[in-house]
């Protein structure tokens, strides 16, 4: 059971650590540094309801229906 | 889940089937020297994509291979001959005796599928996989150039503490550095070296600088035994094991990197708050795309109008000057040179400046980064038919031509997306089926002509939604739903080495497949009209009517009796237009004895013909006739140069089933349009 907010209703510019993640984009998502535990922020929304995240210096684009699937904590 | 060995795929091993086995020697006396052979040592480029990992191949072989600035463009195993050398002052043999050809050493590099991991999401990421882990060990590369981008290092790290569980000789090659430097992020290749367990290091493929210590450290990494596999724990169940990769991929990260504390906003980030905007960003999308089209369409049309003008005009010409003076007019032999190879190249050669147009700007838009821009701007408009929102691009593109839209589905990271695209293009309705629609439309509909051209515009839109749906709930069902993940590149300015480079090999490939299928098509074209089929006729000099390309389309007519178009005179035309579209209304003017119109909008003689043909095969109801006719003429087998475009990007077998489907769905379409359309009309 994943606690937290999902990514479409958490802040921009704001650092947040993933607790969860849908199991068939996990690894996608670990190999692009993005894994339960890190720490990233979200730049912007784009056009179609995804966000482009910034993850250890990287930029990644997700999708609207992805985002609704991640949970994320803001870091205090 | 461990990195194991599998059964190989067989049918992928057939890509890789010579990879040869390690013949190293120590130090500068490896391999044969003698070229690229069976005995040479094998290197695989491997690395996540848009790392550079094409472009270095490019840049180590002297080849060219499909290479940019996107996610995913590496989509074919490529081979190269890699020719190093080492001057004999840096031979580090004990005593050396190498003589000069001892000290070269000729490569086999293999560019592998770009990969973030040995662990598959996709066919071409499988076939990196089989090539590494699914093949026996002792056909297995050599060694392996792990391409990684210095600003992102984390991210090609994963793929990294993979292979060092195979135990496989590793290079790391670290690409955009100065990306990196500029990000505040430096690189200790030392320090990152001792900790990854392997040579690291610098070079930027595209200004091809630090090749020379690349092709060092490989060979002296060859002349080395392969490593032992990283060490690990024997039970790891595969969150652990991941956690095991991540935590090793850290700590070499920490030592091997310094990064300022929080990462800076980079002009591309202020870039993308535009051009990915959910409303700025679909607008700008827009206005490239418009760019694009008028680019292929206005720009190039004037340079296609030249070339076809000087094959048909002074060439053809020359020809017929030429035989006349050999005492040959008339023969087989002119009809055979004027129109067939002259009029078959000629058709060809026009396409040269439409294609080096789009190869162009496909070029320009994948090394500046913004076609992964696009892919997610238009993401979810094109998941509605199953497909990833970059394959907008090559359906855009298709209402300019069908040719460069085929070639452009290389955009396409999966080969299954790459095939359904290509299969759906055809429907896009290209400027030369707007000829016809404009002068069928100026003959039947009158004051409505400009709608009933609108009209197959929107219907073509239709088919390529209809048949995208159709084809993704069959054919394609099981073709997965990702998610959009795209790992988005900085913008950085295009090279003119790279864009002159990725346009030359594109348009090499296209002219290598097109000329053939082209010339030869053109060619069958002329000996069909050229055979007689009564007694007392000449070859090269019959009536069209009584060839047998005329004797063919009075068969075939019939199979459009349903459609209302059941004449030979109509028929025939469809044959020609599958050679090319835009000879659709000469081949009519041909047929009819009469002038082509200078202006399509304004048929005369020939309007009247052809609406008297379409009023005896339908009964009367030449309105329905037309529009099922031009519903068939939109929706069948563009051109010869398109089906050729198909056949190099997808294969026959699938070039094959896109011309019987769309043969199919345009055969019922015009059958329904005519038989509905004649109770009203």
């Amino acid at each position: 059971m994943y606690v937290g907010i999902d990514l479409g209703s958490a802040p921009l510019h704001t650092s947040l650590t993933l607790v969860g993640a849908p199991d068939g984009s996990r690894q996608r998502l670990s190999c692009l540094g993005l894994r339960v535990g890190s720490t990233f922020s979200l730049l912007s929304r784009t056009a179609g309801g995804g966000r482009v995240a910034m993850v250890s210096g990287s930029r990644i684009a997700l999708g609207s229906s992805l985002i609704k699937e991640l949970r994320a904590e803001v870091v205090a | 889940m461990p990195v194991t060995e599998t059964k190989p795929n067989r049918q992928l091993n057939l890509l890789v089937a010579s990879v040869p086995t390690p013949s190293v020697k120590a130090c500068c006396q490896t391999g044969t020297g003698t070229g690229a052979g069976p005995d040479a040592p094998a290197v695989a480029l491997v690395g996540a994509p848009n790392t550079g990992k094409s472009t270095l191949f490019n840049a180590l072989t002297g080849s060219r291979v499909t290479m940019g600035n996107w996610p995913g463009t590496t989509v074919e195993v490529s081979r190269g001959v890699w020719k190093t050398t080492r001057d004999a002052a840096t031979c580090d043999c004990e005593d050396c005796t190498c003589d000069e050809s001892d000290q070269k050493l000729d490569i086999t590099l293999v560019d592998l599928p770009g990969a973030y991991s040995l662990d598959p999401h996709s066919p071409d990421e499988t076939l990196t996989r089989e090539l590494l882990v699914g093949v026996p060990a002792d056909e297995r590369p050599d060694l392996c150039i792990v391409v990684c981008d210095a600003a992102r290092l984390a991210n090609s790290l994963y793929l990294v503490s993979q292979l060092r569980e195979l135990g496989l000789r590793l290079v790391v090659a670290l690409t955009m550095l100065d990306v990196a430097a500029k990000n505040g992020v430096s690189v200790d290749t030392a320090a990152l070296s001792k900790a990854l367990g392997c040579p690291v290091v610098g070079i930027d493929p595209r200004r091809r600088s630090g090749l020379e210590g690349l092709a060092g450290t490989v060979r002296e990494t060859l002349g080395t035994p392969a490593p032992a596999p990283r060490p690990m724990a024997a039970e790891l169940d595969s969150l652990e094991l991941d956690d095991d990769r991540f935590s090793w991929i850290a700590q070499a990260v920490e030592v091997g990197t310094k990064a300022p504390a929080d990462p800076q906003h980079t002009w591309s980030d202020k870039v993308d708050r535009w051009v990915t905007a959910p409303v700025l960003g679909p607008a700008i999308f827009l206005g490239v795309m418009w760019l694009v089209f008028q680019i292929t369409t206005a720009v190039a049309a004037p340079l296609q109008d030249f070339l076809d003008g000087l094959f048909t005009g002074p060439l053809t010409d020359g020809a017929l000057w030429l035989f006349a003076q050999l005492g040959l007019t008339g023969t087989w032999l002119e009809g055979l040179v004027v129109n067939g190879i002259i009029a078959g190249v000629g058709m060809l050669l026009t396409f040269v400046p439409l294609m080096t147009l789009m190869f162009v700007l496909l070029a320009l838009l994948e090394d500046s980064g913004y076609l992964a821009r696009a892919a997610v701007v238009t993401d979810r408009l094109m998941r509605a038919i199953g497909l990833p929102g970059r394959a907008f691009l090559p359906l855009i593109v298709g209402f300019g031509c069908n040719v460069p839209a085929i070639s452009a589905t290389r955009i396409l990271p999966s080969s299954r997306q790459r095939i359904l695209t290509a299969l759906l293009v055809p429907f896009t309705s290209c400027t030369a089926r707007l000829t016809v629609f404009v002068m069928l439309g100026s003959v039947f509909f009158g004051p409505y002509a400009g709608t009933a051209v609108f009209a197959m515009y929107v219907i073509s839109i239709l088919l390529v939604v209809f048949t995208g749906l159709i084809l993704r709930r069959t054919l394609w069902r099981t073709m997965g739903a990702e998610p959009l993940i795209i790992d988005l590149p900085a913008y950085q300015r295009p090279t003119l080495r790279l864009t002159a480079s990725v346009t030359w090999v594109r348009l090499k490939g296209f002219l290598q497949t097109a000329a053939g299928v082209i010339v030869i098509t053109v060619c069958a074209v002329w000996l069909l009209q050229s055979i007689p089929t009564q007694p007392g006729e000449r070859f090269g000099d019959v009536p069209v009517a009584d060839s047998v390309y005329g004797v063919a389309a009075q068969a075939v007519a019939p199979v459009f009796g349903p459609a209302g178009f059941g004449s030979w005179e109509t028929t025939s035309t469809l044959v020609v237009g599958f050679v090319a579209k835009e000879a659709v209304i000469s081949s009519w003017a041909q047929t009819y004895a009469v002038e082509e119109p200078e202006d399509s909008a304004a048929p005369g003689d020939l309007g009247d013909a052809v609406l008297a043909s379409f009023t005896e095969s339908s009964g009367g109801h030449p309105v329905p006739a037309a529009l099922a006719f031009m519903i068939f003429l939109l929706a069948y087998t563009p051109c010869v140069a398109t089906v050729a475009a198909q056949w190099r990007e997808i294969g026959g077998r699938w070039t094959l089933f896109g011309i019987g489907l769309q043969l199919a769905i345009a055969w019922g379409l015009a059958v329904v349009v005519f038989q509905v359309g004649s109770l009203f009309l």
